[in-house]
């Protein structure tokens, strides 16, 4: 193995350990969204009840609520899309960090210099199986990525219900107090989720290569 | 790097031990391994951990071309005896990992596929090298539950893994066990501690006392030899093992 081929091998090694911390952290957020969004199914169900109570005076309010519930179901299944992404992530960061060992262990033989012509081979193929998984990794990133941007646009849509809620209350007459406080509550969640959003959206993980 | 060393020979009927890397780092534990080769074929034993593989991979290519090796034996599960494993079969895919049946589901932690291993039943079997054919001998609990030793009884050769290893002080690194009062005070220790089975240990030295053997090789140490041999076993019969406290 030739200095720089070392230097690859050591770089990217060290790089995946990055990628695998990065990525905890991620799913860390990931989680904290999904928990979150649980928390809108159940205030959206809550808040469709009291809508039903205030009549005809909610109505807006009530087909808001019940697209809040929808906007949480497609946030949690964005969710799990992107925790495939990230199950997939942390499998090919695996395999980069394990073969980064045995790649090292490998280049070890080749400084010997005799057995150069035995392992010519097996480190060629093995060069060729490194780039294989970088350039999936980097797939893996554009991937999860795309998905962020996506849940980052569903979670817009659901600042705007939110807001139309708010409106919504302040037709509620005698329910408007309460309505006013659940459509509050709607939006302080949503802006939560964005605030989650918007710090995965700066990870390190999507600035590296 | 390691140095080998050819500790029978009989035409094309070798036994090599890799031995002794004075690069090695002090963190890893010493290990001998050994290549038996008949005709044009070879098997590895114990083939060692993967932090050693670069050194004991460039000692034996300089005496035996790593194609040819047909398989591996593994005496137990230890990382020290067989983690090189997913090493080994980057340049041999084909190679055969003979192991206990009770490691053959964990092995592949290490590498190799569900083709790899060949399971040794609990009372041993044939491995064969070439024309050769070698005994997977019982050691269970001596000191892994499924533990295995190999018998070559051309060569009158039993490689003991575990049994017999010495963790010797620097300085006292001969191949061979020369000064066996001094050199068994350097396995009391251990054979007390990692040996667990009072009876699984009178049993192997009860089958060893009735096998021919020239030449006792441990996978940690120096090699016993000649009339060491009878001395080690008897040594062995004698000592309490399998108490921590």
């Amino acid at each position: 193995m030739s200095t720089a081929t070392a230097l690859t091998v050591g770089a990217t090694a060290s790089a995946a350990g990055a990628d695998l911390l990065r990525i905890v952290r991620i799913n860390e957020q990931i989680k904290r969204v999904v928990g979150v969004s649980f928390k809108i199914n159940i205030m959206a169900l809550n808040a469709i009840f009291l809508a039903k109570r205030a009549g005809t005076a909610a109505l807006g309010f009530g087909v808001l609520s019940n697209e809040l519930r929808v906007f949480s179901q497609e946030l949690r299944d964005c969710m799990s899309g992107l925790n495939g992404l990230i199950h997939a992530s942390v499998n090919e960061v695996s395999i980069i960090l394990r073969n980064g060992r045995q790649d090292r262990l490998l280049g070890e033989l080749a400084k010997g210099g005799a057995v150069l012509p035995l392992v010519s081979g097996v480190l060629e193929r093995r060069a060729g199986e490194r780039s294989a998984h970088a350039k999936r990794l980097a797939d893996l990133r554009r991937q999860l990525k795309r998905a962020l941007e996506d849940a980052f646009q569903l979670v817009e849509l659901g600042g705007v219900l939110a807001k139309s809620a708010k409106i919504e209350a302040a037709y509620g007459q005698s329910f408007a107090a309460s309505l006013t406080q659940v459509s509050s509550e709607f939006d302080g969640i949503v802006e939560e989720i964005r605030g989650a959003l918007e710090s995965l959206r700066h990870s390190p993980f999507f600035a590296s290569k | 790097m390691k140095t080998t060393k050819t500790i029978f020979q009989d035409g094309d009927h070798r036994w090599l031990a890799i031995v002794r890397d004075p690069d090695k780092p002090n963190y890893l534990i010493d290990t001998n391994e050994y290549l038996v080769t008949h005709g044009d074929r070879g098997l590895l034993v114990d083939p060692g951990g993967a932090e050693i593989f670069p050194a004991v991979f460039s000692a034996l290519s300089a005496e035996f071309d790593p194609s040819a090796l047909s398989g591996m034996f593994a005496s137990h599960q230890d990382p020290d005896c067989c983690s090189s494993l997913a090493l080994w079969l980057e340049f041999n895919p084909a190679m055969r990992c003979y192991v206990s049946w009770m490691w053959s589901g964990f092995l592949p932690h290490f590498g190799g596929s569900g083709e790899t291993f060949v399971a040794i039943p609990d009372e041993g079997m044939e491995i064969p090298v070439d024309t050769l054919m070698l005994q997977a001998i019982p050691a269970h609990y001596l000191h892994s539950s499924g533990n295995f030793h190999l018998y070559d009884k051309v060569a009158r050769l039993l490689f003991s893994g575990d049994v017999g290893a010495a963790l010797l002080p620097p300085g006292m690194d001969g191949l061979y066990v020369n000064n066996f009062d001094a050199h068994i005070r350097h396995a009391e220790a251990f054979h007390k501690r990692w040996m667990g089975s009072n009876e699984a240990k009178r049993r192997w030295c009860e089958r060893a006392s009735g096998m021919a053997i020239d030449l006792l090789c441990p996978q940690h140490g120096a090699i016993y030899t000649g009339p060491d041999v009878e001395r080690f076993i008897n040594w062995f019969d004698e000592l309490p093992v399998g108490l921590a406290v």
